[in-house]
């Protein structure tokens, strides 16, 4: 049986768990002084999903070895396991492991340890710098830091939706908007780096648009049809719920928490398709 | 929200930066190729150098593939395997082999060993 598909999936619930893990944990450190009532289950939250991530993120190098066979003998298969670990990707899944058991350590503390959990954070969701496209170019370094921006930027906002969520659900209504209302002005000043990041990543590693010709360039399209779903999400969010939970309205906070588990399902169905086309797919295919 | 926007703006270019497969550029046996006589070897060219983890063999018409092995333990841009004795049929060769940055990549070739 072939074990890529299981590896794909895998890798799609390894995503989930470390970006909301880094994403939670960021989000406490930064809002944690305005939910006083929803900030331990946040916490727990982070620690759980780290938890769930560090389980998932050792199930990766025998899955690898699992691929490099082609089946799932390939699970138990010393040579090839050795071959997992000592990859660049098994380099990555180190410093995960190591950057969610901050996390675990700084989010499951009586009290929240800052610079633990953030430094976490930022190990477990940059980590993937360090294998991929990026590892191996001249450009290396240049590459490391966009793509260092943009998995960082990442983790902060689909770690912050279920947070958000919970405030909405947990503390007074116009404590959540006030808390959103702060969300939407930071996002105000991140919007022009991670397009700055992106941008110049796409064009220092594709340069041809004939990849939207190929598989790889229908899944893009197929995100792409995914982003334009999640904008109108944005749209109605900020222009029509927003000031509804600000007025004190419970129908707005209900259509507000419904809008926010749309736009996450829809994030977590972008990164399993981008574990595809990252384990499955390539422009030169 | 403003999130949705931003999050997605950057899961959309994220993948883009992780593309670096070796590709196959030659095969010999070439794909689809028909030859006169079994060869001796199957030999594969990538794109660059790459660790050989797989090689199976299965002949059109058999219900399982057959592995190939020793396979080469060194990386390589090119590698060349003794074949086993091959009677006249049609036969896919599946490879799985893994860049220098860890993808993971399969493929196969069909070629026909003629009737003598």
């Amino acid at each position: 049986m072939n074990p890529d598909g299981i590896a794909v999936a895998e890798r799609a619930a390894a995503l989930v768990c470390l970006y909301q893990a880094a994403g939670a944990a960021f989000f406490v450190v930064l809002f944690q002084a305005q939910l006083p009532e929803v900030r331990g289950r946040i916490c727990r939250l982070g620690a759980g999903t780290a938890l769930c991530g560090i389980a998932l993120v050792l199930l990766q190098p025998p899955l690898m070895a699992a691929r490099m066979a082609g089946d799932f003998a390939g699970l138990f298969n010393g040579p090839l396991l050795r071959v997992a670990l000592h990859s660049s990707n098994g380099a990555a899944h180190a410093v995960q492991v190591l950057g969610l058991s901050l996390i675990v350590i700084g989010l499951r503390s009586q009290r929240v340890t800052a610079w633990l959990a953030v430094l976490g954070a930022a190990l477990a969701a940059g980590a993937l710098v360090l294998t991929g496209h990026t590892s191996v170019r001249p450009q290396r370094a240049l590459l490391a830091s966009l793509l260092s921006v943009h998995l960082l930027i990442v983790a902060f906002w689909f770690g912050a939706l279920r947070p958000l969520w919970l405030a909405v659900q947990h503390e007074k209504l116009a404590d959540a908007a006030r808390v959103l209302r702060r969300f939407s002005r930071l996002a105000a000043w991140l919007v022009p780096c991670i397009a700055l990041a992106g941008l110049s990543l796409a064009w220092l590693l594709i340069g041809s648009w004939s990849v939207l010709r190929r598989a790889y360039g229908l899944l893009l399209v197929a995100k792409l049809c995914v982003f334009v779903l999640l904008m109108g999400l944005a749209a109605l969010n900020r222009w029509r719920y927003l000031p509804g939970l600000a007025a004190g309205s419970p129908p707005a906070r209900r259509a507000l928490q419904r809008s926010i588990v749309a736009e996450y399902l829809l994030i977590a169905l972008v990164l399993a398709m981008t574990a595809a086309l990252t384990m499955l797919f390539s422009p030169e295919d | 929200m403003k999130s949705s926007i931003l999050s997605l703006c950057t899961l959309l270019l994220w993948p883009l930066a992780a593309f670096a497969h070796a590709h196959l550029q030659q095969a010999l046996p070439a794909d689809g190729s028909v030859v006169s006589s079994a060869p001796a070897q199957f030999t594969l060219k990538f794109s660059e150098a790459a660790q050989l983890t797989a090689l199976s063999l299965q002949k059109q018409g058999e219900p399982q593939a057959r592995k190939i092995e020793p396979l080469p333990t060194a990386a390589s841009a090119q590698f060349n395997v003794p074949a086993p004795k091959l009677d006249p049929g049609v036969y896919e060769l599946r490879f799985r082999v893994v860049s220098d940055d860890s993808h993971v990549v399969s493929g196969s070739i069909h070629f026909t060993v003629a009737t003598q």
